[in-house]
C-alpha cells in the first residue's frame, strides 16, 4: 500500500508542485501537496499523519482514569475541551454522576481552554499574515489566562483536571476576584485588537472574501465549530444538546454570514467574549458543594456503549467508547474538529491564489496534533 | 434529564415503516438513536436517514469483534441546520466480516465521511468500494504490519 | 558554558596581552633591522607612540597616503564602506528593540551590559561559525556570487551620496541618479540568488521579487523627477543647497509619500515583504542562504535601507541644513535617524500585502500618482514657489 501523495511528481509545463510543510514555517506538522498554476493553486491535496501516535489504540490498554492524561496528550492547548467529552463518556459507562459544583467548574475550565485555545490561533494567524506584533500581543495575554487555569488545575496546560465523577480539586478562593479583574483587562485588550489587527485595512484587504465556504458546502463536508458557525448557521452544542449545565446560564452563539476567512476569524474573537460573559454567570451561579463523586476501587462499567459530544475549542468532539464490562475501554473511537475540517482545506484552497494559502489554511484552525490523534 | 422521546419514536417509525424487518432497532434513548441493518441495506438506509434531515456524519468507525469474527462498521450522523433534530445523534450500524472486510462507500450520500472512511480502511483493513481516494492518510507510508486497530495486533510490549 | 560576556573578556584579555607583549618582540626587531634596510630613526619611534596617541597615529597614517583625507580612507570608513556597515549593523539592533517595545518584549538583553548593544557582534560571530550549506543541486558559482554581487552593489550606491558638504566620496553632476542606476541593477542580484538556489520557494520568491521590483523602480524614478524640477540639478549637493530654506517635503508632500512607500517595497519590508514571505514560501530568495552568505546578502540589504534613508533625507529633509549650533552632520544623522524609525514602524502595525494588490497599487496608483505629482512640481517650478 504505497501512499499515492509519493507518487505526485512535476507533471512539467507551467505548473508547479510544492510541498508545503512538514518542514515549513507556515505549515506545522503536516504537509500540503499543492500545484501552482502561475499564483493560481490549482490542486491542494492534504497529507495528515506525521505526528500520528495511535491514541485510539493505547487507549484500549489504559483504564478509564488513566486515559485521561494520555487523551489530553494530542490537544493540550485545549486540554479541558478533549478531556471533558471522554470524562463524560465515562460516566455514563461508570454510571456516576458529578455533582453541580464540579459541572460548574467543568464549564469554567472549558470556556478558558476555550479563549487560550483561540488566543494561540490568533497569535499564529497574525504571524501567517506577516503581522508580528499580532503574534506577541495575544500569546502575552494567553498567559494571564493560563495562570487563572493553572490556579485551578496546578499545570499551565495539561491539567487532567477533570475527573470521573467530579473534578480533582476545589478552586482557590480568591479565583473570583482574579477571574474578574483579568477579564476587565482583557475586553480592553479586545479593543486594542480590533484597532490594530481586526479593523486594519490591510487585514481586511487579505481576508474579507477569501476562502468562501457557502452554508451548504459546510454542511455537506462536516465543517465544524466557528467554521460553520461563520457560514451563518448557529450550530454549537453547548446550546444544541446541553451538557454539564450550560442550560443554566445565558449566551448568545456569534455568527456570520460571509463564510469567509475574515468572518471566520471575527467569530472566534466574539466567542472569546461569550466564553467570558459564560465564565461571570458561572462565578455567580456557583454555590458551595461537593465537588467530586468518590468512586471506590477500580472503575469498570456494564457492558454498553457511550456517545458524546461537547463543543471543544474548535468544533465539536465527540467521543464513542465501548465497554465490555473489563477495567479498560474495548474501544476508544474520537472523532476531533481538526480532522474533520481538513476536507473543507482541499475545498477552500483550489482556485485560490498562493499568498492566501496561510490566510486560508489557518483560519480553518487546523491542528495537525490533533487532527492525527 | 427529560425522557420525552416523541421525536425520536417518530423517526425510527418513519424508518421503520419503510423498510420493515430490514432494519433492526438496537435502542432508542435520550438524545440517541441506533439502528441496524445488513449490509446490503446500508446504503438505502443512509440516503432516507438523510432525507431525514440528517446531514453531516460526525464519525465513522469501526470495532473489531473477533469472537464473531465481524467488523462492525458505524455512522454516526447529526444535523447541523435544523434546529429541531439538532439535539439527536443518529447512529447506523452494520456487521461485515472480517473475511472479506468490504463495504460500499456513503461518501456520494456523506461527503463528510471520506477522511473517515481513508481513516477505518488504514486501521482496520475494510476497504470501501467506490471510494475515490483508498490510501493511507495518518499511519507511515512504510508500515508493513497488520492494520493496528484490529485486536489482533497488540502493541509492542504490551502483550 | 561561555556566557557572551565571558567570551568577549577572553578575547580582550588575549589582545591586552598581545598588545603588551609584542613591544619586547617587534621593537627590538625593529630597531636591529632599521640599520641593515637604512630607515629613518625616527619611524620606530613613531610606531610606537602612535599606538598610544590617536593624532600621532592620523599624522602617520596621512603620510603613507591612508589618512581621513585619503580617498582610500573615504571609501574604507567614512563616509565609505565601514560608516555605511555600522549604521547598518546599528539599524538592524535598532529594529530589533523598537518592534520589542511595540510588541510588549525586551528583545536583545543579554549581550552587553546595556539593552543588549553587543546584539550585532554576537549575531555577526554566530553567523561567522555557522556552515555555510550549498545545496548539491545548486549552481555553485552563481550561489556563492548572489551575496557577494549583493554586498558589492550595496557598497558602490555610497560612492557618490555626500554626507555633509565636505564628506563626500566622489562629486558627480549625476549624484541623484547614479545610486538609482545601481538600484535597477538589484532584481538581477535577487534572480540570480533564486535561480541559483535550485529550490521551488526562492524561485517564486525570485519571481515574485522581479514584479514588485519591476513595478516600484518606476514610480520611485518619477517621483524623483519632481524635485530635480524644482532644483534644475542632478546634483545632490545642489538639491540640499536648495533647501536652504524651505525642505522639499513641504512643496513636494505627493512625491515624499510616494518615495517612502516605493523605499518600503525596495526594501522588501512589510508590508510589501512578499519575496521573502515565511509562511507563504519559507523564506522565498533566501531560503537556501545560511551563515555568512545570509549574513552578507543581510549586509547588502540594510546598507541599501541606509542609503535610500539617506536619499530621503537628502531629498525631502534638507539634508545637513539646519541651525548652525551644530554641525551639519549631525543635523543629518538627527533626520537620518527619523527616518530610519519611519522605515521600521510599518512593520509593527501592518500584515502583508497580496502580490496581485501589491501590483495594483504600484502599477495603477503610484505611477499615476508621481505623474500628477510631476505636474504639480512643474507648476510650482513656472509659478517660482521655490
Amino acid at each position: 500500500m504505497q501512499n499515492a501523495a509519493m507518487n505526485i511528481e512535476d507533471k512539467g509545463g507551467d505548473q508547479l508542485v510544492l510541498h508545503v510543510g512538514p518542514q515549513h514555517p507556515g505549515s506545522g506538522h503536516f504537509r500540503i501537496l499543492v500545484t501552482v498554476d502561475g499564483d493560481y493553486i490549482v490542486g491542494a491535496k492534504p497529507d495528515p499523519g506525521y505526528v500520528h501516535r495511535g491514541a485510539e489504540k493505547m487507549a484500549e490498554y489504559r483504564d478509564y482514569i488513566q486515559n485521561i492524561p494520555h487523551l489530553e496528550r494530542p490537544v493540550i492547548i485545549d486540554a479541558t475541551g478533549v478531556t471533558l467529552p471522554y470524562v463524560l463518556a465515562a460516566e455514563k459507562i461508570i454510571d456516576v454522576e458529578a455533582p453541580d459544583r464540579a459541572k460548574y467548574i467543568r464549564m469554567i475550565m472549558a470556556e478558558l481552554n476555550r479563549i487560550i485555545s483561540h488566543l494561540y490561533w490568533l497569535g499564529i494567524y497574525g504571524i501567517f499574515l506577516g503581522h508580528s506584533t499580532m503574534f506577541m500581543w495575544p500569546m502575552g495575554d494567553r498567559e494571564l489566562f493560563i495562570d487563572l487555569a493553572e490556579s485551578i488545575g496546578g499545570t499551565r496546560v495539561t491539567f487532567s483536571y477533570v475527573v470521573p465523577g467530579g473534578v480533582r480539586n476545589d478552586m482557590p478562593t480568591n479565583f473570583t476576584e482574579r477571574a474578574l479583574k483579568t477579564f476587565d483587562y482583557f475586553e480592553k485588550r479586545i479593543e486594542e485588537y480590533k484597532k490594530i489587527f481586526f479593523n486594519n485595512p490591510l487585514m481586511t484587504a487579505r481576508t474579507e472574501g477569501i476562502g468562501i465556504m457557502t452554508k451548504k458546502d459546510a454542511i455537506g463536508l462536516g465543517i465544524t465549530g466557528s467554521n460553520l458557525r461563520a457560514c451563518g448557521i448557529d450550530s454549537d452544542t453547548r446550546k444544541d444538546e446541553p451538557y454539564c449545565l450550560y442550560d443554566n446560564v445565558d449566551f448568545e452563539i456569534p455568527t456570520r454570514k460571509e463564510g469567509d476567512s475574515y468572518a471566520r476569524c471575527i467569530v472566534r474573537l466574539e466567542e472569546m467574549q461569550q466564553s467570558m460573559n459564560i465564565m461571570k454567570q458561572v462565578l455567580d451561579l456557583m454555590e458551595p458543594g461537593p465537588i467530586k463523586q468518590v468512586i471506590g476501587g477500580v472503575m469498570r462499567g456494564e457492558p454498553g456503549e457511550a456517545f458524546v459530544r461537547t463543543e471543544a475549542a474548535r468544533g465539536t468532539m465527540f467521543y464513542h467508547i465501548v465497554s465490555d464490562g473489563e477495567k479498560n475501554p474495548y474501544r476508544v473511537k474520537i472523532s476531533v474538529p481538526s480532522f474533520r475540517n481538513i476536507i473543507g482545506m482541499t475545498h477552500l484552497l483550489v482556485g485560490s491564489r498562493l499568498a492566501d494559502m496561510p490566510a486560508i489554511y489557518w483560519s480553518l484552525d487546523y491542528w495537525p496534533v490533533e487532527a492525527d490523534r | 434529564m427529560p425522557s420525552n422521546l416523541d421525536t425520536e419514536n417518530q423517526l425510527v417509525k418513519s424508518l421503520t415503516d419503510k423498510f420493515k424487518t430490514k432494519i433492526k432497532t438496537e435502542y432508542v434513548k435520550h438524545n440517541r438513536i441506533k439502528i441496524s441493518t445488513s449490509q446490503d441495506n446500508l446504503k438505502s438506509l443512509a440516503s432516507s436517514v438523510k432525507e431525514l434531515g440528517f446531514e453531516q456524519v460526525i464519525s465513522q468507525g469501526g470495532t473489531d469483534y473477533p469472537d464473531n469474527n465481524v467488523f462492525r462498521i458505524e455512522y454516526h450522523i447529526i444535523c447541523v441546520s435544523k434546529k429541531k433534530l439538532r439535539s439527536i445523534m443518529f447512529s447506523i450500524m452494520t456487521e461485515i466480516s472480517k473475511d472479506n472486510p468490504e463495504i460500499e462507500t456513503l461518501i456520494d450520500i456523506f461527503p463528510s465521511a471520506e477522511f473517515h472512511e481513508q481513516e477505518t480502511y488504514e486501521n482496520f483493513g475494510i476497504t470501501f468500494i467506490g471510494h475515490p481516494r483508498m490510501e493511507r492518510l495518518l499511519l507511515p507510508e512504510d508500515w508493513d504490519d497488520i492494520p493496528p486497530l484490529r485486536k489482533d495486533y497488540v502493541l509492542p510490549g504490551r502483550g | 558554558m561561555e556566557t557572551f560576556e565571558e567570551f568577549v573578556k577572553r578575547i580582550l584579555t588575549i589582545l591586552f596581552w598581545f598588545l603588551l607583549i609584542s613591544p619586547l618582540i617587534i621593537f627590538p626587531v625593529l630597531f636591529l633591522l632599521i640599520p641593515i634596510l637604512g630607515i629613518d630613526v625616527t619611524f620606530a619611534n613613531e610606531i610606537l607612540t602612535a599606538t598610544i596617541d590617536p593624532l600621532k597615529a592620523i599624522k602617520l597614517a596621512d603620510r603613507y597616503g591612508v589618512g581621513p583625507s585619503s580617498t582610500f580612507f573615504k571609501v574604507a570608513a567614512f563616509p565609505g564602506f565601514t560608516f555605511a556597515a555600522l549604521v547598518a549593523t546599528l539599524t538592524i539592533l535598532y529594529e530589533r528593540k523598537l518592534m520589542a517595545k511595540a510588541q510588549l518584549r525586551v528583545g536583545p538583553l543579554y549581550a552587553g551590559r546595556f539593552e543588549g548593544f553587543l546584539q550585532p557582534i554576537a549575531d555577526l560571530f554566530k553567523l561567522l561559525g555557522k556552515e555555510l550549506v550549498v545545496p548539491e543541486k545548486a549552481d555553485k558559482t552563481f550561489f556563492w556570487a548572489a551575496p557577494i554581487i549583493s554586498l558589492g552593489l550595496g557598497a558602490s550606491l555610497l560612492a557618490v551620496i555626500p554626507l555633509s558638504p565636505t564628506s563626500y566620496i566622489a562629486r558627480s553632476d549625476f549624484s541623484l541618479l547614479i545610486p538609482f542606476a545601481i538600484i535597477g541593477f538589484s532584481p538581477l542580484v535577487v534572480l540570480i540568488a533564486a535561480w541559483a538556489s535550485s529550490n521551488k520557494f526562492a524561485f517564486i520568491g525570485g519571481l515574485r521579487a522581479l514584479h514588485q521590483l519591476a513595478a516600484y523602480e518606476i514610480p520611485m524614478l518619477i517621483s524623483i523627477l519632481g524635485v530635480v524640477v524644482l532644483t534644475g540639478s542632478f546634483d545632490l549637493m545642489k538639491i540640499v543647497e536648495a533647501q536652504k530654506d524651505v525642505w522639499f517635503i513641504f512643496p513636494q508632500f505627493l512625491a515624499a509619500i510616494i518615495f517612502y512607500i516605493t523605499i518600503l517595497s525596495e526594501l522588501e519590508r512589510i508590508p510589501f515583504d512578499l519575496p521573502e514571505a515565511e509562511t507563504e514560501i519559507v523564506s522565498g530568495w533566501l531560503t537556501e542562504y545560511t551563515g555568512m552568505h545570509f549574513g552578507l546578502l543581510q549586509l547588502g540589504v540594510y546598507i541599501k535601507f541606509y542609503v535610500l534613508a539617506l536619499l530621503f533625507t537628502l531629498l525631502f529633509l534638507g539634508g545637513w541644513n539646519g541651525p548652525a549650533f551644530l554641525p551639519p552632520i549631525v543635523w543629518l544623522l538627527t533626520k537620518l535617524f527619523f527616518v530610519i524609525t519611519m522605515i521600521i514602524l510599518p512593520r509593527a502595525v501592518l500584515p502583508r500585502l497580496r502580490l496581485d494588490q501589491l501590483i495594483r497599487i504600484g502599477w495603477a496608483w503610484l505611477i499615476a500618482l508621481s505623474f500628477i505629482n510631476l505636474f504639480i512640481a512643474v507648476i510650482e517650478s513656472s509659478l517660482g514657489v521655490i
